[in-house]
């Protein structure tokens, strides 16, 4: 070991180097061995590769938003090249002569100082202000869906466990073969084909973006029941699109338990059986379905696109593709940078909180 | 080491037994299949896919002719006949013989009549009046009028001008002398016409070859890659275990939809089966991480120890004693692979954000979308049949996989 020779080093000099100081400090606390530190570092580690990614990828896309707003500018009003590209180049907060490194230089300083910057085609316009503006809309939508197909598929699925091979079973996995072979926007457009338009139970014209024009937001009855009204279509859809799954892993993962030891045991007992439903089976058949619930939550995010331009529900994913398609690189950073976050914390979380959830891996953890 | 106990038959014996193998598996198979019935439904269904959209394109020729007048037809629409109320017997083009017939320019009704053009006087009118000439309107009242003796229609013509309530007058000119003496004359249009005119049905059986094999191309890519990487880890370790999950990782978290734009604007590709490639090349970490994680599990089963002390080869212990293990478990996941690449190249092109060159189901739906036939109940078949056969394909490759699943875990069979 290197450390009692250091230390005499510092004693002998009286002055403290700083990379001394943090080889000291490392050599005593070796907090690069330590698993919450490590992963917590991974964790930042690929959300920094993938807006590095994101970076440079975004300026790949064909088209950008600069040379777009140019040819529009020089075909209507008939000014030079010069010109029209000045008065693009002042009105875009965006330098189109530095160059992409300059740029991301730039970008990832902004950053560190958690400033997320403005956007490209409405200057002005904060980042971060848009994301608070849409990203809860689709929290809320995706969340309870999210939430309405957990608990509906935890009860299906130990239902079909506990009726295994009964009609009850064969249907219920014939429904939720269904229910997962349909892709999330066709359950979105049969919804909208079927009740909508052609049996008219709502109207579907009624039912775009997130609260009726002329409400203001907050906590009124009004405001909150239109806001429900609004994402009503959306939670369905994604009900509908997550359910199946949720029926299956939590019956396969229900008969597992069904045959374990532990079980039998509180039959033998004599334990009441909503007692070993809950507590014995219940319980321990969740517990893989918690981590998936994590998991998939940072994939839904992503997927809300398409459900929220069939429903024109203008939440987060509708914000993503309004600023793919008009090329605006620093918003869709923006939104990436949320995404990106929420799948890498959210798996995180998932590694973390297993631990807690189920005390067998904790102890295994510890040895 | 022992001699083997079993001589090995001759390579040629085995290359001769081959077919009646592979036939005995199939046939064992479905055998065990139709067990569960769900997924030997899925399993018909899928065949019945393969022959729609793999066979019945050669027997049927896509519609791409424009009909100006038949634009978002209800299904089960067609060309009739119709004739003044006094003419009900004429019925057939034989009948037509020497009479004076209306056709509308641009539909199906000048090409349905030409055969006959020497026996039949054929009046030609225009879809819209507003262009030189007659149009529809008019064709029916001179119709009525007994100008001229029958008319070639499109079904729902009739019934729209007989139910315009703004002149009433007409309308009873119309139901009062026009009758269809036969419903049946032309080709039926079985799902209906799409906003130019165009059949439906031809679009379906055509729509579905490119887009089934961008998704199988894309699962094929995806697994490959998920099952050389995954195991390749979990056998090497160390550095390439540590990079590869890295970069599975970077490429799950990365939202998708960015990267498949990009790539596909990037790559300018002249076919669509690029598109399955990228997906591929996109798709692969989930089902990495689940076959390096059984690698893994596989490699400390006592069977490969046994393998192992025995001194056979990592060859021998890869690709006979651990991918029999895994082979159903990835056969499934080659097929919910496919489900997946499907869902993700219809999500792009439904946004309009994938090329579009050839006329999927995705690109009908697309256009079905952005031209509004969602929110007309009859030309709503636009939307909704591409929707229908997406959805029964996806629904019939999942019940196949779930019977899969139970055909090959034996404690799944015990159980039963």
């Amino acid at each position: 070991m290197a450390l009692p020779n250091s230390d005499l080093e510092i004693n002998r000099s009286g002055v403290q180097s700083p990379v001394a100081a943090v080889q000291q400090f490392i050599a005593a606390y070796p907090i690069h061995k330590n698993y919450y530190v490590r992963i917590f570092v991974q964790a930042i580690l690929t959300i920094w590769a993938v807006l590095t990614v994101t970076f440079f990828l975004v300026r790949q896309m064909p088209g950008n938003p600069i040379d777009v707003l140019i040819e529009q500018i020089l075909t209507q009003e008939g000014i030079s090249y010069q010109e029209a590209y000045d008065r693009v180049a002042a009105s875009f907060n965006f330098d189109p002569d530095a160059t992409m490194l300059d740029q991301y230089v730039d970008y990832v300083g902004d950053l560190l100082r958690l400033d997320l910057g403005t956007s490209i085609t409405s200057p002005g316009t904060r980042i971060i202000d848009e994301i608070a503006r849409f990203l809860p809309w689709t929290i809320f939508a995706v969340g309870s869906g999210f939430l309405i197909s957990f608990v509906l598929g935890i009860i299906l699925g130990m239902m079909m466990a506990y009726y295994r091979d009964s009609a009850l079973d064969h249907t219920l996995s014939l429904v939720s073969s269904f229910f997962t072979g349909v892709p999330n926007y066709i359950w979105g457009l049969l919804i909208i084909i079927g009740p909508g338009i052609s049996w008219n139970w709502f109207d579907v014209g009624a039912a775009r973006g997130t609260y009726d024009p002329g409400l203001t937001p907050g906590l009124n009855a009004a405001f909150i029941g239109s806001a429900i009204e609004h994402a009503l279509l959306p939670i369905i859809t994604y009900v509908l699109a997550t359910l199946g799954s949720w029926m299956l892993s939590m019956k396969s993962s229900t008969t597992g338990v069904l045959n374990d030891d532990y079980v039998n045991v509180a039959e033998a007992r004599g334990l009441k059986d909503r007692r070993i439903i809950t507590a014995y089976v219940g319980r321990n058949a969740m517990l893989p379905l918690f981590a998936q619930l994590s998991i998939s939550i940072g994939f839904v995010l992503g997927s809300g696109v398409v459900i929220e331009e069939i429903f024109v529900y203008w939440g987060f994913g509708h914000y993503l593709f309004q600023a793919i398609t008009v090329r605006d690189y620093t918003s869709v950073q923006g939104a990436v940078l949320i995404l990106s976050s929420t799948f890498v914390f959210s798996n995180l979380f998932a590694d973390l909180t297993y631990g807690l959830l189920d005390p067998r891996v904790r102890i295994s953890g510890e040895k | 080491m022992s001699s083997k106990v079993q001589a090995a038959p001759h390579p040629l014996l085995s290359l001769l037994r081959l077919p009646f193998t592979v036939l005995f598996a199939v046939f064992g198979f479905i055998n065990r299949l139709r067990a569960n019935r769900a997924g030997f439904i899925g399993f018909l269904g899928l065949l019945a896919y393969f022959i729609l959209t793999f066979i019945m394109p050669y027997f049927i020729p896509f519609d791409s002719e424009v009909n100006l007048d038949e634009i978002a037809g209800p299904v089960g629409s067609r060309i009739q006949l119709a004739v003044h109320r006094d003419n009900n017997h004429l019925r057939s083009f034989e009948d037509l013989a020497g009479k004076t017939v209306g056709v509308v320019d641009q539909t199906g009704g000048p090409s349905l009549i030409a055969p006959y053009a020497d026996s039949i006087n054929i009046e030609k009118y225009r879809w819209t009046s507003r262009r030189a000439g007659p149009g529809v309107r008019a064709a029916l009242i001179d119709l009525a009028n007994k100008e001229i003796d029958a008319m070639l229609i499109f079904s729902k013509n009739v019934a729209e001008l007989r139910a315009d309530s703004e002149d009433p007058e007409l309308q009873a000119l119309l139901a009062e002398h026009i009758v269809i003496s036969n419903p049946e004359l032309g080709p039926p249009h079985l799902l209906g016409t799409d906003t130019q005119g165009r059949d439906i049905a031809t679009h379906i059986v055509h729509g579905g070859r490119i887009l089934i094999l961008t998704a199988v191309i894309g699962g094929v890519i995806s697994t490959l890659i998920a099952l050389v990487v995954g195991s390749l880890s979990a056998m090497i370790g160390g550095a390439f275990d540590a990079a590869m999950t890295a970069l599975s990782n970077l490429i799950l978290a990365v939202p998708r939809l960015i990267l498949l734009v990009v790539l596909a604007g990037l790559i300018r590709f002249e076919n669509t089966l690029f598109l399955g490639l990228m997906i591929g090349l996109l798709g692969w970490p989930p089902l990495m991480r689940a076959i390096r994680a059984q690698v893994l599990s596989l490699r400390e089963r006592d069977f490969v120890e046994a393998a192992r002390s025995l001194g056979l080869s990592t060859y021998h212990i890869m690709f006979r004693e651990m991918l029999p293990n895994m082979i159903s478990y990835v056969m499934i996941n080659f097929i919910f692979a496919i489900t997946f690449a499907m869902y993700e190249q219809i999500a792009l092109l439904v946004l309009g954000l994938a090329p579009i060159d050839d006329y999927t189901w995705g690109v009908m739906l697309y256009f079905g979308r952005s031209r509004g036939t969602l929110y007309n109940v009859d030309g709503a078949s636009m939307a909704l049949s591409p929707v229908l056969a997406i959805a029964f394909f996806q629904v019939c490759l999942v019940l196949f996989a779930r019977a899969l699943e139970e055909v090959f875990d034996p404690r799944l069979r015990a159980a039963v």
